[in-house]
């Protein structure tokens, strides 16, 4: 749908390299990567902001490396909602029909239609500033899709709202994009959203895509250090979630882990920080809900502490200081139990 | 007492800087008491109801709002190009649009009488019925050319303050590059240029050594009120003069009250 060929552009401190990339119709594709990466850049360049340095954009077919922004009908959302603020939400949302020439009762129908579908019709005759951020987006995001964006990009829409909206935002985003099939670029340094969100993500760093497939793929199989070190994200699990009053089991490769974070039955990813991890030789009796034998595969000295690999069928990895791993004298190989409680199993 | 004086040892500095502030601020209002309080308030009214006087407040209005206006139409375009843009030269330029701020008024006056006077351009100007030498155009170019920079820094700053990504938006949701000034970065900036056009008119109203040397001090011709101040201080007629003072004290305050009231965000 979208086919990005050695894309470059230098911006002096933020540039592209030959940035190359193909987006599906209907697909939700999330870049991740440090700040500078060049992830911004990247959106504004295929919205048209500014014409790349070398390289081509084709848009269903067509080549729109050199269009206007106004000529491609790509939408942008950023971080900071861009809202216009002398004007007011309605008026936000219908600026672009205003632009389109479209009659003045049409705009009002679609205006309302946009607000309501993002539940914000009650906001419609306020000013941004006297809207918190959650609804400022909500109001920016219904701004773009009131123009039926052939895609929708989104500049780290969530990172500015605290942790309760943005999750809330994050679902309802899914839900437009499961409703429209509307094909969108979301970009972002949060690793829940890529889980949460992405079919497929794109890594970014220094001005190129470094590696892209789906979550599961990238995040198991990083295809450098770089990826390996940036993402990370030790113990996530994918798996099979069933509510077991006020806890969730989940199942992931014949392994039931406990959480206490309830999610609904379903596809889940569960994490667990190393540090959460407790090894022992013999089984510990303790108010903790999970308990797993394993085996040592790998220990790696960080110098600080010590990070030990255990394969329990799925791979565990748990973190111990210098000390503790001294007392333990554990060797790879050996046979060990880790406990963790349901409450250190993060799932989202 | 002693805690008087306790507070004096401890924090002498404080007393002793704003003890010089108010000085000045005292100093201020004795000038302008000075000024208003001089003729008595029979003869004051007397003069400004004048025909002078009223020709001359019509005459500076007129000519400040004009140049106001020429000052917004050159002024912000460039403010615009300075704070967006990045071109060769760019420091250059910012430093060579500054510089009728530092000079002295007489000396830009100066060179203005030079160009539209003795060039093949300014005479030119003059055959087509542009005349500027000793005519109220004179004391229009000079307010336009005196006044600029304090238009061109303010909304320079004002542009800069802006996040050029409203006008990115605005683009992808259908605007070409001039609707997306006109119609997201320009009514975004309405307090500062609502704030350099206060700052504009009142220097305007009361310019007076360009206006001098390129529009003459002719009476009822080129006669503004800080002209009209200075020709009748000249011959002694201190009633009229001093209304012309008053005049332009009031004007003066308007205006500050007005520009910390609208301008706050807008400094330069």
């Amino acid at each position: 749908m979208l086919q990005i060929q050695n894309l470059s552009k230098d911006m002096g401190e933020f540039f592209l390299k030959n940035v190359t990339l193909d987006i599906e119709q209907g697909e939700y594709l999330v870049i991740i990567g440090p700040t500078g990466a060049g992830k911004t850049i990247l959106l504004e360049t295929i919205a048209g902001i500014y014409p790349p340095d070398s390289g081509t954009i084709i848009l269903n077919g067509k080549d729109i490396t050199h269009l206007p922004p106004k000529e491609r009908n790509i939408c942008v959302v950023y971080q900071d909602y861009m809202l216009f603020p002398h004007l007011t939400v309605e008026e936000n949302i219908g600026f672009g029909l205003v632009l389109k020439k479209m009659p003045k009762d049409e705009i009002k129908k679609r205006v309302t239609d946009a607000a309501k579908l993002l539940s914000i019709d009650q906001l419609l005759h306020r000013y941004p500033d006297t809207l918190s951020g959650g609804e400022q987006q909500r109001a920016a995001i219904a701004r773009a899709m009131v123009m039926d964006p052939v895609l929708l990009l989104l500049d780290e829409p969530l990172s500015a709202l605290d942790g309760q909206t943005r999750e809330m935002l994050r679902k309802e985003l899914r839900r437009l994009h499961a409703l429209y099939n509307i094909t969108i670029v979301h970009v972002t340094h949060n690793f829940e959203e890529v889980f949460a969100l992405a079919d497929r993500v794109a890594v970014m760093n220094e001005g190129d895509i470094v590696q892209c497939g789906v979550p599961d793929e990238v995040f198991r199989k990083p295809n450098c250090s770089f990826i390996a070190n940036f993402t990370s994200v030790e113990n996530i699990f994918r798996g099979t979630c069933t509510s077991q009053e006020g806890a969730s089991a989940i199942d992931v490769n014949g392994l039931t882990i406990i959480s206490s974070t309830c999610k609904g039955n379903g596809e889940v990813y569960a994490t667990v920080r190393p540090e959460d991890i407790l090894l022992s030789r013999e089984p510990v009796q303790s108010s903790a809900r999970n308990s797993f034998k394993g085996t040592i595969t790998d220990i790696v000295n960080n110098g600080m502490v010590i990070r030990v690999t255990i394969d329990t069928g799925i791979p565990f990895v748990s973190v111990l200081t210098r000390q503790g791993f001294d007392s333990m004298n554990l060797k790879e190989g050996e046979d060990i139990y880790l406990t963790f409680k349901a409450s250190a199993v993060h799932v989202f | 007492m002693t805690t008087i004086i306790k507070n004096l040892q401890t924090s002498w500095l404080k007393y002793a800087t704003i003890g010089i502030s108010g000085l000045i601020a005292a100093f201020i209002v004795t000038l302008l008491a000075l000024i208003v309080t001089r003729p008595t308030l029979e003869g004051l009214i007397t003069s400004i109801t004048s025909s002078e006087i009223h020709f001359a407040i019509m005459l500076s209005l007129s000519t400040a709002l004009i140049s106001t206006i020429l000052c917004i139409v050159i002024g912000v375009p460039a403010a615009y190009a300075l704070a967006r843009y990045s071109f060769r030269g760019k420091n250059i330029v910012n430093a060579l649009l500054d510089m009728p701020l530092a000079l002295p008024p007489l000396v830009a006056g100066l060179g203005l009488l030079l160009f539209f006077g003795t060039t093949g351009f300014g005479m030119g100007l003059a055959e087509m019925g542009l005349e500027f030498v000793f005519t109220p155009l004179g004391i229009i170019v000079a307010q336009w050319f005196v006044n600029m920079p304090f238009m061109l820094r303010i909304m320079r700053s004002t542009f800069e303050s802006i996040n050029p990504r409203y006008e990115y938006v605005a683009k992808t949701l259908g605007c070409s590059d001039p609707q997306a000034l006109w119609r997201v970065t320009l009514p975004m900036s309405a307090n500062g240029l609502f704030a350099g056009s206060v700052i504009t008119l009142a220097k305007g109203i009361g310019e007076f050594g360009a206006a001098l040397l390129l529009a003459g001090a002719i009476q009822w011709k080129t006669e503004t009120l800080p002209i009209a101040l200075f020709l009748n201080m000249s011959c002694g007629n201190l009633n009229m003069a001093i209304s012309a003072a008053t005049i332009l004290i009031i004007i003066s305050i308007t205006a500050l009250y007005i520009f910390e009231k609208f301008g706050g965000s807008s400094r330069f």
